[in-house]
């Protein structure tokens, strides 16, 4: 058989095929662009199960003609026409599901906190890493105020003195609502930036993600111990914990996922580096995920609440140990299979 | 199973014909055994998309940040917010989109896939723009590029952990579907597959070649393939021969 002749007998599957796929990637509408294009021509029709399996069966026609097109070493146009067509159905046939509500619904109440439970060594390993370097340079700046020095310069110290100060027009000073926002924008850019870069540095065999968070516990030891010496504990204590019940938290987990990415490279085990590198990025994402909403609402709570003034320390402290009791439940506690499933089985 | 498939992969490209090992072409196989071709896109259209993405980012950042000078502090948080969502959701939004691409990424006919050669999923462009933080470091996207370098195909740190492809998108051969018209003629001997190949990939490409190299390489297979024709015009005669292979007799 020739390649025209080729050509010739199974055109009409193909073009049928490109039809039914619809205009190329290149060509796509974004939603917004395909109301407007819909309201003079005919409106698009959603695809039936009936047309879905007439697409799997010409895909699968035109797979094979790939194939015999390639092993017959036909012409260039005719191969690349057939990668070109068989790719497209292959990606319309094998796309995952949106992402929809139910997705997100699901994240938060299950696939979050029973992936941070499924990463336990992880997040105690990131916890200590975290937490030793916070009490002992927060030790040695209570004991040493000189200390401080080491970590930020003078005029960074001076900063928080004054902001931390009780007649202060700090964070815990009077301020209007508007400052309140502007707070939170600060919060969300840096904060969160601190923890993606936690995460990330994972991927240096872990070493990373080690780094930066002793790193940044050791920066807020050093404020915590400086600050306690200066007399402004309480008020440095009640600004900081209840949202530090998200924040803290949230870059523990930040540093845990990028563990777990550092742990596929040093142990892959049965797997290559790479692969099992993209293995375990798959199950830290959804660590990352929620990590990132833990930071979005611990900006919020220190922009809107720990600022807030007029609210007595003892008040701070007791909605903070709630945040904190209600952080810690959520993790031990959300998502585990029902009790009576684990019977039955 | 992806991990199985990603090491077969790799050891396929040690066995492969030289041709396949200096090109770097792609095989994604799918599921009917067929291999999806896909061109990883290397780094310089990158950093060019890069660039135009960056541009774009100033420019909305700029106009958001003029407008919301007015507003005073509030404006400046909001402000601080966009930045972020600029920084960090503004590729993750577009990969997500029908485009597959940053809108510089489309500028460039370059798109993200999957290493598999499906669309993007939202948790894998989450992790390669997030993975964004190491591959700057520890200046100017080092890492990111050092790793492109040392691979064939292409892949950023966060393309590694995300297991997605940076691949041009768009036909470069559609345009050698037309053949000059010749009249046809049959070659003198039976010819391998391989052989046919190249014939009608020559003949696709004589609009593109100077009528010089086309008559250079049309000396090449005429002795062999139409030895009586080799005195006359040399390009037509395998045009002919093409025409021919192609089933026009």
């Amino acid at each position: 058989m020739t390649p025209l002749q080729f050509e010739a007998r199974h055109t009409a599957g193909w073009q049928e095929l490109e039809a039914a796929l619809g205009p190329p990637a290149r060509d796509r509408k974004w939603p917004w662009q395909r109301r407007k294009a819909s309201a003079g021509a005919p409106a698009s029709t959603t695809p039936t199960p009936a047309d879905n399996a007439r697409i799997a069966a010409l895909y699968r026609a035109a797979c094979e003609h790939l194939a015999v097109a390639q092993s017959r070493a036909y012409p260039v146009w005719m191969i690349a026409r057939l990668e070109s067509l068989t790719a497209r159905a292959h990606r319309r046939i094998y796309r995952q599901a949106e992402l929809g509500l139910g997705a997100l619904g699901r994240l938060f109440l299950i696939d979050f906190p029973s992936s941070v439970r499924a990463h336990r060594l992880h997040v105690l390993a990131a916890a200590l890493v975290f937490a030793l370097p916070l009490l002992a340079i927060g030790i040695a700046s209570y004991l040493d105020p000189g200390f401080i020095l080491t970590l930020h310069d003078s005029d960074a110290v001076e900063a928080y003195d004054a902001m931390y100060a009780s007649d202060a027009a700090g964070p815990l000073g009077r301020r209007s609502a508007a400052t309140d926002w502007g707070m939170f924008g600060t919060y969300i850019l840096n904060n969160v930036g601190i923890a993606f870069q936690c995460f990330a540095g994972g991927v240096f065999f872990g070493i990373g993600s080690l780094f930066f968070v002793a790193y940044n516990g050791a920066l807020i030891g050093s404020v915590a111990g400086y600050l306690a010496w200066r007399g402004h504990g309480e008020n440095f204590f009640s600004f900081v914990v209840t949202h530090g019940a998200f924040e803290l938290t949230g870059i523990v987990l930040a540093g845990a996922a990028g563990l777990v990415l550092g742990q596929a490279l040093l142990a892959p085990g049965r797997h290559g580096r790479i692969a099992a590198l993209e293995l375990a990025a798959k199950r830290a994402v959804v660590v990352v995920y929620g990590m990132t909403a833990m930071f979005v609402v611990a900006a919020a709570l220190e922009a809107f609440w720990s600022s807030a003034r007029w609210v007595p320390p003892a008040v701070k402290y007791g909605v903070g140990a709630a945040c904190w009791l209600g952080v810690i439940c959520y993790f031990v506690f959300q998502g585990r299979p029902r009790r009576s499933v684990e019977v039955a089985r | 199973m992806a991990a199985f498939d990603a090491e077969a992969r790799r050891e396929t490209r040690l066995d492969a014909p030289v041709e396949d090992r200096l090109d770097t072409r792609y095989a994604a196989e799918t599921p009917e055994g067929i291999a999806l071709t896909l061109r990883p896109a290397g780094a310089v259209p990158r950093l060019f998309a890069y660039s135009i993405d960056f541009c774009i980012r100033i420019a909305i950042y700029g106009t958001v940040a003029l407008v919301l000078a007015q507003l005073g502090r509030f404006g400046s948080g909001i402000a601080l917010i966009v930045l972020f969502a600029l920084e960090w959701l503004y590729p993750v939004a577009f990969e997500l989109g029908p485009w597959g691409a940053t809108p510089g990424k489309r500028a460039l006919g370059l798109a993200v896939l999957m290493d598999s050669g499906l669309p993007v999923t939202p948790a894998a462009s989450f992790t390669r723009n997030l993975l964004r933080a190491a591959d700057f470091l520890p200046a100017l996207y080092a890492f990111g590029l050092g790793s492109m370098l040392v691979r064939a195909d292409f892949k950023r740190l966060g393309d590694l952990a995300a297991g997605t492809l940076v691949v041009h998108v768009g036909q470069a051969v559609a345009a050698y579907a037309v053949l000059p018209p010749a009249v046809a003629r049959a070659p003198a001997l039976q010819l391998g597959m391989r052989a046919q190949a190249a014939i009608v990939a020559w003949a696709g490409r004589v609009p593109r070649l100077t009528p010089e190299r086309a008559d250079e390489l049309a000396a090449i297979a005429l002795p062999t393939v139409a030895p009586r024709a080799a005195g006359g015009d040399r390009v037509a005669a395998l045009l002919g021969v093409a025409h021919w292979l192609l089933g026009r007799r």
